[in-house]
């Protein structure tokens, strides 16, 4: 059964002058337990947008314009902000964000942020049991469990932090988390830690999906069971990651691969070419292809026909003139 | 806001500078003590007959006059201060903290009433506006240093530095540009502090000895207890002109600090 | 061992910075009196002097020279010189003398009140200056703040309202704003009294009587200083509140489904630091202002002391007040340092990790 669906979803903005800004438009895609969807795009392309949009907070400007997002079966859509707090975010959907450093209360202990949550969610539990739990979740991630639970942030180190907000964002057992480049902020060494981590986390069944932001597309490789590329608050290709980094079919796709440097046999002698343009204004109504200003394989109708995504076995693609 | 403020402001500098064209100033007695506003004198009398416009105007100039004397002073003096300290950082910085801190914590109204009462006779505006930007200093001081230790660290700045350009050249060619806005709303600030501190110090007897100030108004109007008869035109318009000139500074303040901290704006 | 105790560490560190300040505010204190070279004695004798024979006369000024330490001294008898007249001490020997004389708690005789000593009318008018003054700052800072918090959080119409009027509140001086509390709520409307501590007629006493008088005395003054505060604090913690809402962690507060009472929690805390380090700050200004609110208001306490002391020339009372204020400004200081410490982990921490910059 899939865990979590997200069905058509659309978002808009209204701006202070009643411009409505549409920065997502018709995403679509499942994710079953165990597998991890990688969400790679340039920046500005909507990935903080859609995120907002996943944990079901519809907070104004941001409104949801069509669309539906489940979890486990259960919509998001329509309920009420309180209804949000209490029973989606930390429970069902959980964020972990970029930037472990600020994300953290300066002022408060470790312990005392996660126990923050604990009481924000269950009624009526009791200190010493709140305490006890943290620690048997806190001791899975190789750290010094004690010294890191009663610290400030300021006296941890990056990868103590970021593996506490994991640690906090986690601790209710949500069956889907999205991170938010996690690992972008830390050495290599770190982010291997990390990365293990979580998927001993997957394993483990703390929490049962995963999206995966970033923009550094071989991390991907090594993380995404599933990738899906935006553009321009638009999925255009959504496949597996062998398809995805090996078959390309979308335009974009294809020159986001060849902006990549890659070690991989026989492909040491090709050059990064970088993707020339800027993404369209969302503000406008865009007539035809998105990417079309910029696509080196562009016809005359692309500027015109609106593409809509063609589903080709397990893959989308928003291309008409895809191979 | 800013509008507002900036017109505010200009209006009662307008006063200053124009109304002794358009009202005669003198400081004769024109008419019986404390006389209640009517014709002419529309403003009324105070105690020793003399006409309030007059009076008003004259004392709008001083208080103005010393505001931005004692404002000259404490931002120059603070923002040098400020910037070398940050800039240098090491024992410099740490020393000119420990001097800023000093005087930080020492009430500056203490040492105002000290300084003030030995200068029994030859108190003049100009003496009480640099006495108040002597002790006024200490605020920019800290707020530009903080500024100044920041843009240390920014890359243009080193190199400058690697070029080999002393600290006075880099100090004045690359960071006072930088710092300039903020330093003017450091400026306008230490203005409206410098006229408030005057009234202060004027309400309490320690004014000038030789003009008329805003403050010194209000001093004789409490002296001649025209508070409690209901004298209200002794205190009322040189009251409501000294906030009016605060009220506009701090409009322009604010309004500059939402142009340069946009979350602060809507 | 003292490293094992960081606020330990803390308290010592800031008191000994403010042992060394009180050192530097009493030299001050002394200095600059004398700065304009003038000689007290001469302006009082000047006044006192008139209608007495010359040897009272003599007799006279030279106990005010021996009082003010200008002569020197030893055992307590004027040293002469050749002629019999006083040798004048050198300035050093000049405070010298008025060390001695403050460390055993005497700060001269006023000389308006005489023999009064200038000891007393403080030990008298110190109490209501503290009744008074402690309860509207503190008071003004907490509710200006709370003020503020909500603004920044809940902006909309209230904010609207609210910010302007605030920002006017701490526009007014607070002389000004007292005098027109004066004007409008004990002249035109008389509701309460515009004038002293208690009542002209009444002693006081542990009365009912005399306490209700004082509470109605109370009211003007108190509220002219705490609205200007309180508008104040309102308009710096609204900025605090409104650059901590944008900040990452506030974000991730909300993302993670925290109670809105809690977010709040968080954001009050953080940033209300800035805000103690600013009433550290300002705490100097707003005794000062809160003196003058005391001169407007008659009100019996150091304000008024040090009012008709600058009015009558009463040096060792000015010097003494001054003095005292910048006492009470000193320690009210330090505790907001200790509060700041306890408060603020950061300041802690940076005393663990050492000055890492």
């Amino acid at each position: 059964m899939a865990i979590f669906e997200v069905d058509h979803l659309s978002l808009h903005y209204l701006t202070r002058f009643g411009q409505k800004i549409h920065a997502v438009t018709d995403v679509s895609f499942t994710m079953e337990k165990g597998k991890i969807l990688g969400i790679a795009g340039e920046s500005g392309c909507g990935k903080s947008t859609l995120v907002n949009g996943l944990m079901g907070l519809f907070i104004p400007p941001l409104y949801p314009t069509s669309g539906d997002v489940r979890v486990a079966g259960e919509s998001l859509m329509n309920r009420s902000p309180k209804d949000i707090r209490e029973n989606v975010l930390s429970r069902k959907v959980s964020m972990i964000p970029q930037g472990a450093f600020n994300a953290l209360n300066p002022t408060r202990k470790v312990k005392d942020i996660a126990a923050d949550v604990m009481s924000a969610h269950m009624k009526g539990i009791d200190k010493s049991h709140i305490y006890d739990r943290l620690r048997e979740r806190f001791d899975l991630f190789g750290m010094d469990t004690n010294k890191v639970l009663n610290s400030y942030p300021i006296q941890l180190t990056a990868g103590e932090r970021q593996r506490s907000v994991i640690g906090i964002s986690t601790l209710l057992n949500p069956q889907m988390v999205i991170a938010d480049e996690p690992t972008s902020a830390l050495d290599v060494t770190t982010q291997k830690v990390v990365i293990k981590l979580i998927f001993d986390l997957l394993e483990k069944g703390i929490f049962s999906t995963m999206i995966f932001i970033t923009h550094e597309l071989p991390l991907l490789r090594h993380v995404a069971h599933d990738i899906a590329i935006m553009y321009a608050g638009e999925f255009v290709e959504v496949g597996t990651t062998e398809q995805i980094v090996f078959d390309p079919r979308h335009p974009y796709t294809k020159a986001l691969m060849g902006a990549m440097l890659s070690a991989e046999p026989g492909q040491r002698q090709r050059k990064p070419t970088a993707i020339e343009g800027a993404p369209p204004n969302l503000a406008n109504a865009i007539q035809g292809c998105r990417f079309a200003d910029r696509c080196p394989a562009a016809r005359a109708e692309c500027k015109v026909n609106k593409q809509e995504i063609r589903i080709v076995g397990e893959r989308q693609v928003r291309c008409d003139y895809a191979q | 806001m800013f509008v507002i403020g900036i017109a505010l402001f200009f209006g009662t500098i307008l006063i200053a500078l124009v109304g002794p064209v358009i009202f005669t100033i003198t400081m004769e007695r024109v008419g019986p003590q404390y006389a209640p506003p009517g014709g002419r004198y529309f403003l009324g009398l105070n105690d020793l007959g003399q006409d309030y416009i007059s009076l008003l105007i004259r004392g709008l100039q001083s208080s103005l006059y010393v505001g931005f004397l004692a404002g000259i002073i404490a931002t120059t003096l603070g923002t040098l201060i400020g910037i070398y300290g940050g800039f240098k950082g090491g024992w410099v910085d740490d020393f000119l903290n420990m001097v800023t801190n000093l005087f930080i914590v020492i009430p500056s109204f203490v040492i105002l009433i000290l300084i003030s009462s030995s200068f029994k006779e030859g108190r003049s505006l100009t003496l009480i506006g640099i006495i108040i930007g002597m002790t006024a200093w200490t605020w920019s001081a800290r707020s530009v240093r903080a500024q100044s230790s920041a843009l240390k660290s920014k890359d243009h700045i080193a190199l400058a530095k690697m070029n080999g350009a002393n600290t006075l050249k880099v100090l004045l060619v690359h960071i006072l540009p930088y710092l300039f806005s903020y330093v003017f709303m450091v400026f306008i600030l230490q203005v409206a502090s410098g006229i408030l501190s005057e009234a202060a110090i004027s309400m309490i007897g320690l004014g000038p000895l030789d003009t008329v100030s805003l403050g010194t108004i209000l001093n004789q109007a409490k002296n001649t207890g025209a508070l409690g008869d209901g004298v209200w035109w002794a205190f009322i318009p040189a009251s409501v002109i000294i906030t009016v000139i605060v009220f506009a500074l701090y409009l322009i303040n604010t309004s500059m600090e939402g142009v340069f901290n946009p979350r602060l704006r809507k | 061992m003292l490293k094992k105790y960081p606020t330990l560490r803390y308290i010592l560190q800031r008191a000994g910075w403010y042992f060394l300040t009180f050192i530097v505010a009493v030299a001050i204190n002394f200095l600059l009196p004398r700065l304009g070279n003038n000689n007290p004695v001469d302006i009082i004798m000047g006044k006192a002097g008139s209608g007495l024979s010359t040897e009272d006369a003599r007799q006279k000024e030279e106990k005010y020279l021996q009082e003010f330490g200008l002569v020197k001294v030893s055992n307590g008898a004027i040293v002469r010189d050749a002629e019999g007249k006083p040798i004048k001490a050198s300035k050093i020997e000049q405070f010298g003398n008025y060390l001695k004389m403050c460390s055993v708690g005497d700060l001269g005789t006023s000389f308006q009140k005489y023999p009064k000593k200038v000891i007393d009318v403080i030990k008298e008018a110190l109490p209501w200056t503290i009744a008074l003054q402690l309860p509207t700052i503190l008071f003004g800072w907490i509710i200006g703040n709370i003020l503020g918090a909500l603004a920044a959080y809940r902006r909309g119409v209230f904010d609207k309202i609210f910010f302007p009027g605030a920002l006017l509140l701490s526009s007014f001086p607070f002389f000004v704003f007292g005098m027109l509390l004066v004007y409008y709520f004990s002249v035109v409307i008389p509701w309460f009294p515009s004038m002293g501590g208690y009542a002209n007629d009444l002693v006081p006493s542990f009365s009912f009587a005399f306490f209700q008088s004082v509470g109605y005395h109370y009211v003007l003054p108190f509220f002219s200083i705490f609205l200007i505060l309180a508008g104040g604090q309102a308009i710096g913690m609204r900025s605090m509140g409104i650059y901590e809402l944008g900040t990452d962690y506030i974000k991730y507060a909300k993302w993670l489904g925290l109670k809105e009472n809690k977010v709040l929690a968080y954001l009050f805390r953080n940033a209300m630091l800035p805000q103690l380090t600013g009433l550290a700050l300002s705490l100097g200004n707003m005794v000062g202002g809160a003196l003058i609110t005391e001169m407007i208001f008659s009100y019996p306490g150091l304000g008024m002391a040090i009012l008709t002391a600058i009015q009558n020339n009463d040096y060792p009372m000015i010097q003494g007040c001054t003095l005292l204020i910048t006492i009470c400004v000193l320690i009210a200081n330090f505790t907001v340092d200790i509060m700041i410490g306890f408060f603020d982990p950061r300041v802690k921490a940076g005393l663990q990790i050492g000055k890492g910059k």
